[in-house]
């Protein structure tokens, strides 16, 4: 009770940080307009073809548009943790008799937020544009990428605690955006590379994560690729926020 | 080692030990630190940086565990039960710890909120908190754009929010102005007043001198000295007289001796054409000064009394000034040298 009390009250503190700096806002939801306007023009060309499923340009990125914005409102929360380390509110915080999962969960409850509310604009936009949607299927991919935002964001938070600096928080984020978005063929599918590529992609667990995005996009609910795709989620969140917690009991500037 | 009864024990530790990894060397920021502090007193902790305050205070507050010893805070054991611990004690830390993105009402709604108060108790302390430091004209801001001053006021208040039995201050004046730094002297005095045991870490030696019941002095992790300010001074001071004669005689060293072996005189010291003395008794010796001045045909322009400062007591037990001993010695303040005047 008192820690769904004290996960409410981080929650509403961090909402109304974000409310009151409303770049953030803007930004989150016009990197994937852009991504929407931009890349689908370029890739009506290539859909359906060699290697690519079949069906509306749309059907085939939007779940990885989605993914990336997932990513992107969760890797965000490690830049906010050092600057409450360096002005000393976490330390305050940390002398309360607060839950230290109450406080990660303040910050990754809002990164949550930050995701599904920009999402379900660019699901309106897409739909307005062709992509067919199937809403069971829609449901249940905000559900996976909701815990797929939760995890980023706690492993943020956690490497922003550990790491101390910004510049380093920053080469590191960078340094495995790159591998981890590819590997997971987040925009094109890893069934376009050579056997190694997609062998290398099996040890991706994000790989999992738009594996099973694409198949709920497609409404395709009851299939391996879901189930294995939300263990995995659901495993990567739990260490995530296990992490997270853990790196809060010890947090020192 | 249970706190006793009687006096009151707020803080109690023993054999406190700390040390940190830099570049893989072990470098032990406190070591063999013991502690107590009588419940509603303000107890002050002076060193210079790097001496080991904001570790103890870490310990202290929770926020870091002790390698080795054992604390116990408002009657409960930090190292085994922390959460105790966190419900009985106030902290207001160095960095200040004010969420700047949000209003100062904010901070301290939920600052109210997580210590348990309903969401009415919350706005009607939060009510009475702004009334007491005077944060009315500004609680509706967000903290950034706060004064150093205003900011200030607004940690203490949610430092004490919750009225804890002990509150932790660590330097809690550094880069206030003269105002404010007295104003929240007073605030301290009167938390005080009101029954509760303020710990506070200073490196100003007038901070420790004026505003602590009693003090320690900590120098390279542990406890170098403690008592009251007054009784400290006097253990390892002293009173220093400084007369400045109308001209001095030629032979200055037979002169020193001749002063040193006047009772009540420890040392005499000639520099800079004024005799120094250090004396166990001001009043009685300074007669006794005069007279044997006036024997040798010495004219005294001008006698005043210098107080021994707190840097004396640093002094004697480390070799070192506590102005020198810190990285940055910037922020000391000047040893009361303004005593009573004499007239000659």
């Amino acid at each position: 009770m008192t820690f769904a009390l004290q996960s409410g009250l981080f929650f509403r503190r961090k909402l109304r940080e974000t409310l009151r700096q409303p770049v953030w806002i803007i930004t989150g939801l016009s990197t994937p307009l852009l991504y929407l306007a931009l890349f689908e023009p370029l890739l009506r060309s290539v859909a359906g073809g060699n290697g690519l499923p079949a069906g509306h340009v749309l059907d085939v990125f939007v779940p990885g548009i989605l993914t990336l914005m997932a990513f992107g409102a969760g890797m965000g929360a490690g830049w906010v943790v050092i600057w409450e380390l360096d002005s000393g509110v976490i330390e305050r915080l940390r002398v309360t008799p607060a839950s230290r999962l109450a406080l990660l969960l303040g910050t990754v409850l809002r990164d949550v937020a930050m995701f599904v509310v920009p999402g379900i604009v660019v699901i309106g936009i897409a739909v307005g544009f062709g992509f067919s949607a199937h809403w069971a299927g829609l449901a249940l991919l905000f559900g996976l990428l909701a815990l797929f935002t939760a995890a980023c964001s706690a492993t943020s938070s956690a490497l922003g605690i550990g790491l101390k600096q910004i510049g380093s928080l920053a080469a590191v984020v960078t340094g495995v955006q790159l591998p981890l978005t590819l590997l997971s063929g987040i925009l094109l599918p890893l069934s376009l590379g050579p056997d190694w590529l997609r062998a290398l992609g099996h040890l991706n667990p994000m790989y999992y994560t738009v594996q099973a995005a694409r198949g709920l996009a497609a409404g395709a609910i009851t299939t391996s690729a879901v189930g294995t795709g939300f263990l995995v989620t659901g495993a990567a969140t739990a260490l995530a926020l296990w992490w997270g917690t853990r790196s809060y009991h010890r947090a020192m500037t | 080692m249970p706190p006793t009864q009687s006096p009151p024990v707020a803080i109690q530790a023993h054999g406190l030990r700390k040390s940190f990894r830099v570049r893989n060397e072990a470098v032990e920021a406190v070591s063999g630190l013991d502690l107590t502090v009588t419940a509603g007193q303000i107890f002050g902790f002076l060193g210079p940086n790097g001496a080991g305050k904001t570790t103890t205070l870490r310990i202290l507050t929770t926020l870091l565990p002790a390698d080795e010893g054992e604390a116990f805070v408002a009657g409960a054991d930090v190292m085994r039960s922390p959460q105790q611990v966190r419900r009985r004690i106030g902290y207001v830390g160095q960095l200040g710890g004010a969420d700047a993105s949000a209003t100062g009402l904010e901070n301290l709604l939920l600052q109210a909120r997580l210590y348990g108060l309903t969401a009415a108790d919350a706005a009607s302390r939060a009510k009475e908190l702004i009334g007491l430091f005077d944060l009315g004209a500004f609680a509706g801001r967000v903290v950034r754009s706060y004064s150093g001053g205003q900011r200030r006021r607004l940690e203490v208040a949610l430092g004490i929010l919750h009225d804890p039995q002990v509150l932790f201050l660590d330097e809690p004046t550094t880069g206030l102005d003269p105002q404010n730094r007295a104003n929240l002297w007073n605030h301290v005095r009167q938390l005080r007043d009101s029954g509760t045991t303020v710990f506070l870490t200073t490196h100003y030696l007038d901070e420790a001198d004026q505003l602590s019941d009693r003090l320690a002095i900590i120098d390279r992790g542990h406890v170098i000295a403690e008592g009251t300010p007054a009784r400290l001074k006097q253990r390892y001071s002293g009173d220093t007289i400084i007369i400045t004669p109308a001209d001095l005689p030629a032979s200055l060293l037979s002169l020193e001796d001749d002063l040193a072996a006047v009772p009540f005189i420890r040392t005499a010291r000639i520099e800079d054409g004024s005799i120094r003395l250090s004396v166990t008794d001001a009043t009685r010796s300074m007669a006794a000064v005069f007279s044997m001045l006036a024997e040798k045909g010495i004219d005294v322009r001008a006698a005043s009394l210098a107080q021994p400062s707190l840097d004396d007591v640093f002094l004697h037990e480390t070799g070192r000034s506590l102005r020198d001993a810190g990285e940055t010695a910037g922020g000391l303040a000047t040893t009361q040298q303004a005593g009573e005047q004499v007239a000659a």
